[in-house]
């Protein structure tokens, strides 16, 4: 019976998690402008700050700033359809583990992430990188940190969405939350994005504060997700 | 371990209101919170008077249910007022 | 019955604190390197440890309300976290007037335990509108829940984050010079800290003693089948 209820799970899953992307790629209402409100903020940016180049910490807190405010965009709307539609209702009612719309809805904004930042790393590096050197060792950095933004975001945007004002609480909860995600992800991306070309100082470690934070965040967001689903 | 300082330890008399401005603080506080709950307390003594009021209400009312409630506003005289200490 | 061991506990706490202000003033030695500034530090970090394992206790909780389904889990996990946000109001506040005694600002970035207290405040503090943002009190309760979990677990890992941001060459503010501290500093330091942690359960004890009698007002008057009057708070759960 267990055994059963899994396979379902891992059907139900890959079920929602298709529906969501492929909702996206027909209305495409969230991904362009998650990548516009980007590369607007990095032309801010250039402006705010008058530099034409950046490197080291500043590159690496423009970078990482903008993306998580973006990110903070695809948040907002991940589970307004479930809301609008019954499709919290829907999942209370099959008979399938209810974590499983967790690990369906953070697969897809790990998925809206990754094709954000396949389109704005390398506007960035076009805007203000003298070497695409970095970039391959960023998708790493990249990788691990939209995990962490997924596992977070989900749960809250899970919950935020019930409630009124909910594009104010959902960034107002998650910010504080994903500060030591930044810490890392900034913290990586610093010596990697130096003046000389990419450096490694603590990459290593950087990387396992980051798999644990997601770690952590994957696991109380699977454990806690039944108790969200209820009545 | 040695661990470098930027600058000197203050002059007694100046980190003395330091340190006491860092314990007033704190007592402040404490007392700040004290005078809330003495507000939550003060409404709970009002709302028990209402409901002591109401209680005495009924039972009048049980008892002699033929003269309606005649129940002289005197048994309800100070209720709301309370002693604003 | 919420007041039951109120007296003695507050108690304990009266003498713990005077105890600890005694040793803080009349006991423990002069630092060399901070001089007087130093007696800060048993008033601040004591804080700090008592509401950051208050936060925690309000993540333990808020799982005990989660498996249960019992609101007053919820009720307790709530006053734990306010009551550790309070102390959290202390600590940041203290901690800025040793940051001024110390290095002439108000706020120094390079204290990783100031810092990621800070953010741990600042999660916090997004408790309430996040309760009042959900009108359903049975949901309010739960998500509440969730969030305390969430947060509680967000305490070491921040704690962690901000640590390895410190360059190794910063100075620590808090350490003293030989690293460690000396027996008569220590034991000043427990009994500070046992004193606020006493204060931190006593005021929970308290709060929750209060929303039990507003809770019972509630109850008699429905009991009565009076009018219920004006709903007080829109988040605090209520315990009866």
């Amino acid at each position: 019976m267990t055994q059963h209820r899994v396979t379902l799970s891992r059907a139900a899953i890959a079920a929602i998690l298709a529906k969501d992307l492929r909702t996206e790629l027909r209305t495409l209402q969230s991904l362009p402008g998650m990548a516009l409100f980007a590369v607007t903020t990095f032309v801010i940016f250039r402006f705010g700050l008058d530099r034409t180049s950046l490197s080291g910490s500043l590159a690496a807190g423009v970078l990482w700033a903008t993306l998580l405010f973006a990110a903070l965009l695809g948040v907002n709307r991940l589970f307004v359809a479930e809301r609008e539609q019954g499709g919290f209702d829907a999942i209370r009612l099959a008979p399938i583990d209810r974590s499983a719309l967790f690990v369906a809805k953070a697969v897809a904004l790990l998925a809206y992430l990754a094709a954000l930042e396949l389109v704005v790393v390398p506007v960035f590096a076009l805007f203000f990188l003298d070497s695409p050197a970095a970039l391959g060792p960023l998708i790493a950095v990249l990788l691990l940190a939209d995990l962490g933004i997924a596992a977070t975001g989900t749960l809250i945007s899970s919950m935020a969405v019930h409630s009124r004002a909910r594009d104010l609480l959902g960034p107002l909860v998650l910010l504080p939350l994903v500060v030591p995600l930044m810490i890392a992800a900034t913290g990586a991306s610093e010596p990697l994005l130096a003046v000389g070309g990419p450096g490694y100082h603590r990459f290593g470690t950087w990387l396992a504060v980051l798999g644990l934070y997601d770690l952590v965040f994957l696991l109380i967001g699977y454990a806690v997700f039944d108790f969200l689903l209820e009545d | 371990m040695l661990l470098p300082l930027a600058a000197p330890a203050l002059p007694l008399d100046e980190a003395g209101k330091y340190v006491a401005g860092a314990y007033i603080v704190f007592v402040v506080l404490l007392v700040v919170y004290v005078a809330i709950m003495a507000a939550k307390v003060q409404r709970i003594e009002r709302e028990l008077r209402d409901v002591a009021a109401i209680a005495e209400e009924k039972k009048d009312a049980q008892a002699a249910p033929g003269r309606g409630s005649e129940t002289p506003l005197a048994s309800r005289g100070s209720g709301g007022g309370g002693t604003d200490v | 019955m919420y007041s039951k061991g109120l007296r003695p506990l507050s108690i304990a706490t009266v003498v713990a604190l005077a105890a600890g202000l005694s040793l803080v003033f009349f006991y423990a030695p002069l630092d060399a390197d901070q001089g007087f500034i130093q007696k800060i530090f048993y008033l601040h970090v004591p804080l700090a440890m008592t509401a950051l394992v208050g936060f925690i206790v309000g993540g333990v909780f808020a799982i005990a309300h989660l498996r249960s389904g019992d609101r007053k889990w919820d009720a307790y996990s709530y006053v734990a976290i306010h009551i550790s946000v309070i102390f959290g109001v202390a600590v940041l506040i203290t901690g800025a007037i040793w940051a001024k005694a110390s290095w002439g600002h108000w706020w120094v970035w390079n204290e990783p335990t100031l810092v990621s207290f800070l953010i741990v405040f600042l999660l916090y503090a997004t408790y309430y509108p996040f309760r009042y943002a959900i009108e359903d009190r049975d949901r309010q309760a739960r998500y509440a829940s969730v969030f305390a979990v969430t947060a509680g677990a967000f305490v070491p890992l921040n704690f962690l984050a901000v640590r390895m941001a410190q360059s190794l060459v910063h100075p620590r503010v808090f350490a003293t010079s030989n690293g460690g501290l000396p027996g008569s500093m220590m034991l000043t330091f427990l009994c500070c800290l046992a004193a606020m942690a006493l204060l931190w359960l006593t005021l929970v004890k308290f709060e929750l003693t209060a929303k039990s009698a507003s809770g019972q007002v509630k109850r008699l008057r429905r009991a009565l089948d009076a009018p219920v009057g004006a709903s007080s708070s829109r988040i605090a759960p209520e315990v009866s």
